[in-house]
């Protein structure tokens, strides 16, 4: 039992020794190319595999290809094209193969071509030209890759149409010329805009003092010697002309924060209120004015341009009072994030939310945004004195440090401003 | 305390008329004859030979002709003999820029050109406390 056992397993042995070797020749006829065919048993029962079955999927790969693909052998004659080629060149594909491809190439380039195309035979790479198409020419990247064949070489030729990138190119190219020329434009009126904001502070301004000087002179020194009709006119022309400086040092500012740098620092908003207050301490007694001041918080601001808002927005409030109601002007802060505002950011920022409130006189909320723009002033001007800039500043250096602010009013009912900022810059 | 020797530099005949008339009448000042513009003032600064004679301020429009306050300040603060005169800019419009520019340059104080007497006195004032 144990002997026979031990030759039925030698014999076992050498039968699969056998199966080994006719795989191993197989595989080595495989890769050497003998092989036309295998017959594979399977569930199904024998099933031919041909070599042809790849070849053929690759042939349909190349046809439906959306490039063109073809063939050369070595004296440049097309030996095999796809339809795409043919369509490209606007041709039958029967008498594109056999041509010479050179004859594709767009006239005037084919010397080009034909100096680098014999490289490509030893050295794959890709270039760009144009083919020869029925009356225009046809920019194409050409990806050159030699084959070395049994029977000879061949250079395998693909042909990307690039019309469409070429003519995005084009549009990008003159969108790019058209942002420069815009954007020297630009540069030109802020050079014209810095010319002004010159001219405005020295030439406008010295005979302008001048007037302030003589008028005020003849009012110090002279005014006894003036009749009744005469005293008044010299104070129009007083009071006019210190409106005319106060309008321009406003424009002066707005025009200049265009060209200012941010300069980003930490600013406590309270201490930049206290400061305001003290300077409007005067007007704050006439009118018997009470300024509340809540919790207010530090912000990444340029402290001149911020303490200019608040300026503004105080003056404001101290101005458009209710005549025989003591004016209350109230200063909150609220930290707030973005999702609170209504926005959605890919990384949380933190905002603070500053409420400027008082109980003056108010404004139609029709004019909410309109109030924020140079020169709009709601209020007849005998009643209230100002440039009517004041506003636009102060929106103009929130929207500088990426913020936002708001009016919100009842005529006569009192306004109130919101300004949103971020806490860090 | 001594009277103070000033000088105006200044091109605008009415500014230097305003000079005289705002301050012949002050005590602590003895204004000394106005100059048109910085190449007048080392011209005149040149031709004091003692020390003693110098300005004891100097007072320099900013928007001058041919050399102009801030230029004049530099030379002055550049030159051995006249750099330890006490100097200050006015002028009709003083932004940031002018006040750090003439601060840096080594002004003694920059002011805005007065409009009445009041705001003359106290420039005066103002000025001699720096010196």
């Amino acid at each position: 039992m144990e002997i026979k056992s031990l030759v039925t397993i030698r014999k076992k042995i050498k039968e699969l020794e056998h199966q080994l070797t006719e795989a191993k020749d197989t595989i080595e006829a495989i890769r050497m190319g003998q092989i036309d065919a295998l017959v594979v048993n399977s569930k199904e029962g024998h099933r031919l595999y041909t070599l042809e079955t790849a070849d053929v999927a690759y042939r349909v790969f190349i046809e439906k290809m959306t490039e063109g693909a073809v063939s050369l052998n070595s004296s440049g004659t097309i030996i095999y094209s796809n339809s795409k080629f043919a369509s490209m060149v606007e041709s039958p594909l029967a008498k594109v193969i056999g041509s010479t491809f050179v004859d594709f190439i767009a006239e005037d380039e084919r010397s080009t071509f034909l100096n680098v195309f014999s490289k490509e035979w030893t050295e794959d790479g890709k270039r760009e030209i144009s083919l020869r198409a029925r009356g225009t020419k046809i920019p194409v990247q050409l990806s050159i890759n030699s084959l070395d064949l049994d029977v000879e070489t061949s250079l395998n030729i693909i042909i990307t149409d690039l019309t469409f990138q070429k003519s995005t190119q084009k549009i990008l190219k003159e969108k790019n010329e058209q942002l420069e020329a815009l954007n020297e434009a630009l540069a030109r009126s802020n050079d014209d805009l810095q010319q002004f904001a010159s001219v405005a502070s020295h030439d406008l301004q010295e005979p302008l003092r001048k007037i302030q000087v003589f008028s005020q002179f003849l009012k110090d020194r002279s005014f006894g010697e003036l009749s009744d009709a005469a005293k008044q006119y010299v104070e129009k022309i007083i009071l006019s002309a210190n409106r005319m400086k106060t309008l321009i040092v406003d424009i002066l500012t707005y025009s200049r924060l265009s060209a200012e740098e941010s300069n980003f620092e930490s600013v406590r908003l309270r201490s930049i209120c206290e400061e305001i207050i003290e300077d409007f301490d005067l007007c704050i007694s006439e009118k018997k004015a009470v300024i509340e001041l809540g919790d207010l918080p530090s912000v990444d601001a340029n402290k001149g341009q911020l303490r200019q808002v608040f300026n503004n927005l105080i003056s404001n409030a101290l101005k458009f009072t209710t005549p025989g109601v003591h004016p209350l002007i109230t200063i909150q802060a609220k930290k707030i994030n973005a999702a609170e505002l209504g926005l959605s950011l890919p990384e949380e920022e933190r905002y603070c939310r500053v409420s400027i409130k008082d109980n003056g006189i108010g404004f139609d909320e029709r004019y909410a945004a309109s109030i924020f723009s140079l020169f709009e002033k709601l209020n007849p001007k005998s009643s209230y004195e100002g440039s009517g800039i004041g506003l636009a500043i102060a929106k103009k250096i929130i929207d500088k440090h990426q913020g936002i602010i708001i009016a919100k009013s009842n005529e006569g009912a009192g306004s109130e401003f919101n300004i949103i900022l971020p806490l860090k810059q | 305390m001594r009277t103070k020797k000033v000088i105006l530099v200044e091109d605008d005949p009415d500014d230097r008329d305003l000079f005289v008339i705002f301050y012949s009448d002050r005590k602590d000042i003895d204004l000394l004859p106005s100059v048109r513009n910085g190449i007048e003032l080392i011209n005149y600064l040149q031709n004091i030979s003692s020390e003693k004679e110098l300005p004891d301020l100097i007072v320099l429009d900013q928007n001058m002709p041919v050399m102009n306050g801030k230029q004049t300040l530099g030379y002055l603060k550049s030159n051995d003999r006249f750099s330890k005169i006490p100097a200050v800019v006015y002028s009709t419009y003083a932004d940031s820029r002018l006040i750090i520019e003439c601060t840096r340059l080594g002004a003694n104080m920059v002011a805005v050109k007065p409009i009445d007497n009041d705001g003359y006195q106290k420039m005066m004032d103002d000025f001699l406390q720096v010196l």
